[in-house]
């Protein structure tokens, strides 16, 4: 009896057995498939069936709960259930499996009382875009009372990775959605993974209608993505809190004043120690710092003396382990220069002196002739090359009988604040230009939160900073609570922050302007650079990092066209990559004498 | 008298017996006790250095040390005198061979046995394999880091290898 009902249905039980019912019922053509981005899997793609392969997982596991739900509601007789699933509930575009199943256990656990049906809300047409606000509607609508009084069962599967179900391509036809969800607020919170499954349509749609400065909308979904976030457990609620308050802040303060940007409470002591927790939790800071260090060592191979260029000083976590490597080289290590570039500090101390002194000491006991110069500089489009070209006291400009200076240039997730401001980003390649680099390293975020619409960064953001959040768990959970201290709240912290920006701020404040490797690939070409690919010890070492990280069996490096990226499963989330000045017909050595 | 004697007798016979079988102590030849020593693994060189005050003394030096490094990682062992000895001066700069190896080089190997062990099925060999492609060169970079946050002295323990294992007191 339980496998009848089931074959009126399309899914349910295996999902390889779904396929002869594909026949029956809509059936859209997948070739299409591709505006999905191209990662759909092939195998359900020739059945009929859109699934990113990101998703299959997911999607399996919410079949098995589905299969799960139909057979309980059998066995308890309760074919009023199944039966309006099988016949009153109207299927859209079963191909994206995703979506469908999602709006079957929505239905299946808001078990419809007879009631007259309101008007099924005008935008179910767009089902495939922003379904669940809708579904409620036929449901008991409970009011949304102070509490949720729903039997909030803490699944064992808590650890529900937050998935966006479908890339929303566009969201004209969805106008009624975002007001029907406001005017009807039935939230029915009976467990985690279907409050897990609103909560993240209440976010999309939430997006949509500050977007579309339905402010009024956007305030009642914050309201209700806030009760929905406390209902999930672990990165999910973590990641709907942060962006909770980033859209709150958008909604409550649009223009901010003065200058104020939202996260601006900010010390850069304080911005700093929550940078150093960063590096100590996870290790994206780690791998960006060694590969960079691998692409420059090998760069340097040869050269009697060295400088470098960082950005980005902060700590300087990245330079002991060069000048390790530098010390050990074959050939002895070279004479090594440091220019540091740092932010102003409010309270006049002055750190880059102090890292520089920490980094000469330990130059000084491997035994690596070491001299360092930091500078402040609020902005790094400030920079001119005189002031990072060699202004030796015996050379005046580097002299001719010594061997010239190779220069390295390293970005550690700077450049991409230079976009705020437009053309300050040309101007600071031009500035790396001049000085005539042996290696550009930069290593910058692999997503695109810098794309035309709020909602389209929103998605992006929503979708990295959750699979980032996923990481971060995963390596708590295989270490044990006790053992990572405060690093990875405050880890949390750190990317948070750069939640608010990425979501409430606007302008040349909004200052993570992240771009996927792609799009820095076609900067740096236009600025006149070419790419140095990264080599296999980059990669090996790199890999051998990972697999020091508890729970580190997520993490992925990848080469990419010579770029090494580091992601979590099948998602990239740094890239790694180093350039060359392309200069055709000049002697690359010939350096700074000429100037 | 007769029996007096033969028992001496015997008695020096058994006692050159044992004299020639106890000829040979490990401890009066420290220098082999440190090659066999440098031999074990770093648990085990732990341990041994619990049994007397010689072994102990023997146990902390950083040539044997240095050998279980070398033994327990990929890329060390091959270097040429010029390259082993630049490596040993930069090692010693950062704090020896045996500390190299209580702050990286074991919980690295215990991470890298411990998450093999953990993905059970395939392979133990594997978990060996896998110890082996530790890298002398990623072992130094760590413990470099480690040193340098170290120098800082005043307020932050380090914190730069804890993603290894919990905090050790090396001191």
């Amino acid at each position: 009896m339980k496998r009848g009902h089931q074959d009126t249905l399309h899914g349910g039980g295996c999902w390889y057995a779904v396929a002869p019912e594909t026949e029956r019922g809509k059936r859209k053509t997948t070739m299409g498939a591709s505006e999905e981005g191209g990662d759909v899997d092939e195998l359900l793609a020739a059945l009929g069936y859109k699934v990113r392969s990101s998703d299959m997982a997911d999607v399996a596991h919410k079949l098995e709960q589905l299969e799960m739900a139909m057979v309980s509601s059998a066995t308890t007789n309760d074919d009023a259930l199944l039966s309006h699933l099988a016949s009153d509930t109207v299927h859209y575009n079963p191909s994206d499996l995703s979506t469908w199943v999602d709006s079957i256990l929505s239905e299946l656990n808001a078990p419809p009382p007879p009631l007259p049906t309101p008007p099924p809300p005008p935008s179910a047409d767009a089902y495939d875009l922003k379904p669940l606000p809708a579904i409620p509607a036929p449901a008991a609508p409970l009011v949304l009372g102070t509490d949720p009084q729903s039997e909030v069962a803490p699944s064992p599967r808590d650890r529900k990775r937050m998935k966006v179900c479908s890339s929303p391509p566009s969201s004209s036809t969805t106008t009624d959605a975002a007001t029907s969800a406001a005017a009807a607020l039935p939230v029915v919170v009976v467990d985690s993974q279907e409050a897990g499954i609103r909560l993240v349509h209440a976010l999309l749609a939430c997006a949509e209608a500050v977007q579309q400065d339905n402010l009024k909308a956007a305030d009642a979904l914050v309201k209700q993505i806030s009760v929905l976030a406390t209902s999930q457990g672990g990165a999910m609620r973590k990641v709907a809190g942060y962006f909770a308050e980033a859209l709150a802040r958008r909604i409550y303060r649009p223009q901010p004043r003065g200058g104020v940007g939202c996260c601006s409470f900010d010390s850069v002591a304080f911005d700093d120690m929550l940078h150093m927790h960063f590096y100590e939790s996870c290790p994206f800071l780690k791998f960006a710092h060694f590969t960079a260090n691998q692409a420059i060592l090998e760069a340097f191979a040869g050269c009697r003396r060295v400088h470098v260029v960082d950005f980005g000083m902060r700590q300087g976590m990245q330079w002991p382990a060069l000048l390790q490597a530098l010390a050990l080289r074959p050939g002895g290590p070279p004479s090594f220069r440091l220019t540091g570039i740092g932010p102003p500090q409010p309270d006049n101390s002055d750190a880059l002196q102090e890292v520089g002194w920490k980094l000469a000491q330990l130059a000084e006991s491997i035994r690596v002739d070491f001299r360092y110069r930091g500078f402040v500089a609020a902005s790094l489009a400030d920079l001119e090359p005189y002031m990072l070209l060699d202004q030796d006291a015996d050379g005046g400009g580097g002299g001719k009988d010594e061997e010239p200076e190779a220069v390295a240039v390293n970005s550690v997730f700077e450049l991409h604040r230079l976009l705020a401001r437009p053309g300050a980003l040309e101007k600071v390649l031009g500035t790396v230009r001049a000085v005539r680099p042996r290696i550009v390293t930069v290593v910058e975020q692999e997503a695109n939160h810098n794309g035309g619409t709020f909602q389209e960064r929103f998605t992006e953001a929503l979708h990295y900073y959750s699979t980032i959040f996923d990481s971060l768990e995963g390596g708590a959970a295989a270490v044990g609570a006790d053992d990572v201290g405060p690093d990875q709240a405050l880890s949390e912290v750190y990317l948070g922050r750069q939640i608010c920006n990425v979501v409430a701020c606007e302008g040349a404040e909004r200052t993570e302007r992240h771009e996927t490797l792609a799009q820095w690939r076609g900067r740096m070409d236009r600025a006149g650079f070419d790419p140095v690919p990264i080599g296999s010890n980059a990669f090996k070492q790199a890999s051998m990092l990972l697999a020091l990280f508890a729970g580190g069996d997520g993490y992925r490096v990848e080469e990419k066209d010579g770029c090494l990226t580091l992601g979590w499963h099948t998602r990239p989330l740094i890239a790694t990559s180093a350039w060359r000045v392309a200069a055709p017909a000049e002697d690359p050595l010939s350096a700074s004498a000429a100037r | 008298m007769l029996t007096r004697e033969e028992g001496e007798e015997e008695q020096e016979e058994e006692e050159e017996a044992k004299g020639r079988r106890r000829a040979f102590s490990i401890n009066d030849n420290v220098d082999l006790l440190a090659e066999i020593l440098g031999r074990l693994d770093g648990r085990s060189l732990a341990v041994a250095g619990c049994v007397c005050r010689l072994w102990s003394a023997v146990g902390r030096r950083d040539s044997v040390w240095e050998a279980v490094c070398h033994r327990h990682v990929a890329g060390g062992g091959s270097s040429a005198a010029g390259g082993g000895c630049s490596t040993r001066s930069v090692v010693a700069a950062l704090g020896g061979y045996r500390r190299l190896y209580r702050l990286c080089i074991g919980p690295a190997l215990d991470r890298l046995a411990g998450s093999a062990g953990g993905r059970g099925s395939t392979t133990t060999t594997a978990a060996a394999a896998a110890a082996h492609h530790l890298s002398l060169s990623l072992s130094l970079s760590l413990f470099s880091i480690d040193c340098y946050e170290r120098l800082g002295g005043r307020q932050q323990r380090p914190a730069s290898l804890l993603f290894l294992c919990k905090p050790v007191d090396v001191s």
